[in-house]
């Protein structure tokens, strides 16, 4: 008889990318070493363009000296896909898990985080899909609602997902994103017509669609933030 | 899918004249070779190594797009970080199974990525090395302790 697995979650509100990738790294190792259970950190970002390891930079389409006008920050990261964006009213949920002690390869992890999000748009009649071969992510039609960057050492995962409820989507005709151009990006404003409750309602929602597509016993909803965001060793 | 594996599997034990266990559904383990726990494979020829990662590994990746070589003549450490596969969106790190100097680094991998998923033990080879402590490789697990190990893992869930 297996034990029970426990997520712990952290909603962090708006973080700066920069922070975000100190606190993952910091969680990794201690994931790492066993010190703390599967965790999951649910946060926004300020307007932030990201690109992963294979450092795309040419689906950046204005010029890097631009990025400050527009409000946005660019980074590069260590986490596989392409380039995207980063901004408010876009749930970012990055999940520290140990792939090992469930299994799961990289293919599994992924696809279970496509079906987190499609789940998870099913509750506003909102019918998605994951993407076609090379088009990982998660699709209303022809339009990507949902983004996923992973990294995975050691076992151990960190970077997520990212899903669209209301973001100014003018952000992402900077860039081709994720690579795939003459495609549309969309919203979940974009593609419901229900009522949208409080954006903590929303984040709740779609965390709770991911501890059940992965299957968790236990979801701790940790309460204060500012021990995770506040630790010396993360400025 | 069996059918590709056995197919794949007899035309890799014909070539190495070795003996593949067939399970229905297994991925293809192949018995001169020795095994870490995070799905990387060598192989010993004297005092140098040759090394990719598993068959079990590709299929749970996904189609490789993209591999991470490391640099000719740096050193790897058993256990540590050499490099890095990308697929599905997912960059996966790759860790060494032994000690030494980086001689070598497969340049077909940068165009065809891919053959790692097609031929992970055989064209999709990563990376071959000057071992620097070949007592190492007793840490490592032979082909049938690494078909059990991956029977072990993909039994939880």
């Amino acid at each position: 008889m297996r034990s029970p697995r426990t997520l712990e979650v952290w909603r962090l509100g708006t973080v700066n990318y920069l922070k975000s990738l100190k606190i993952q790294d910091k969680l990794v190792s201690e994931r790492k070493a066993h010190q703390i259970p599967d965790t999951l950190l649910s946060l926004e970002h300020p307007p932030t363009y990201t690109l992963g390891k294979r450092r795309t930079d040419h689906n950046l389409l204005i010029p890097q000296s631009e990025l400050t006008k527009i409000g946005a920050e660019l980074h590069y990261t260590q986490r596989g896909g392409d380039i995207t964006f980063h901004g408010p009213h876009q749930a970012i949920l990055y999940p520290i898990i140990s792939l090992r002690s469930i299994g799961f390869g990289a293919r599994n992890y992924v696809e279970t985080l496509e079906r987190s999000m499609i789940e998870f748009a099913s509750m506003y009649g909102v019918k998605a899909r994951p993407g076609n071969k090379c088009e990982t992510g998660v699709w209303v039609g022809d339009r990507k609602i949902g983004a996923i960057g992973v990294r995975i050492t050691s076992g151990i995962t960190c970077h997520g997902l990212a899903f669209n409820i209301d973001p100014d989507l003018k952000y992402f005709e900077h860039i081709v994103p994720c690579g795939i151009a003459d495609k549309e990006v969309t919203s979940l404003r974009r593609e419901t017509d229900a009522l949208l409750p409080s954006e903590e309602v929303i984040h709740k929602q779609l965390i709770t669609c991911l501890a059940n597509a992965f299957s968790y016993d236990d979801v701790v909803w940790k309460e204060d933030p500012s021990v995770i965001l506040d630790t010396k060793d993360v400025e | 899918m069996a059918l590709r594996l056995m197919l794949a599997s007899s035309r890799i034990a014909s070539h190495l004249r070795i003996s593949v266990s067939h399970r229905a559904f297994s991925s293809v383990v192949l018995k001169d070779l020795k095994y870490a726990d995070s799905h990387e494979w060598v192989k010993i020829e004297g005092n140098k190594a040759t090394v990719g990662i598993t068959d079990h590994a590709q299929e749970h990746l996904g189609d490789v797009v993209y591999v991470k070589l490391p640099d000719v003549g740096r050193s790897v450490s058993q256990g540590e970080s050499f490099g890095a596969v990308e697929s599905v969106k997912a960059t996966s790190d790759i860790n060494s199974p032994i000690s030494g100097k980086v001689l070598q680094v497969n340049k077909d991998l940068s165009e065809s990525p891919a053959l790692v998923n097609s031929s992970p033990y055989e064209e999709g080879w990563i990376m071959k090395v000057e071992l620097s402590d070949a007592g190492e490789v007793k840490k490592l697990m032979d082909s049938d302790k690494y078909s059990k190990f991956c029977e072990e893992e993909d039994s939880k869930h």
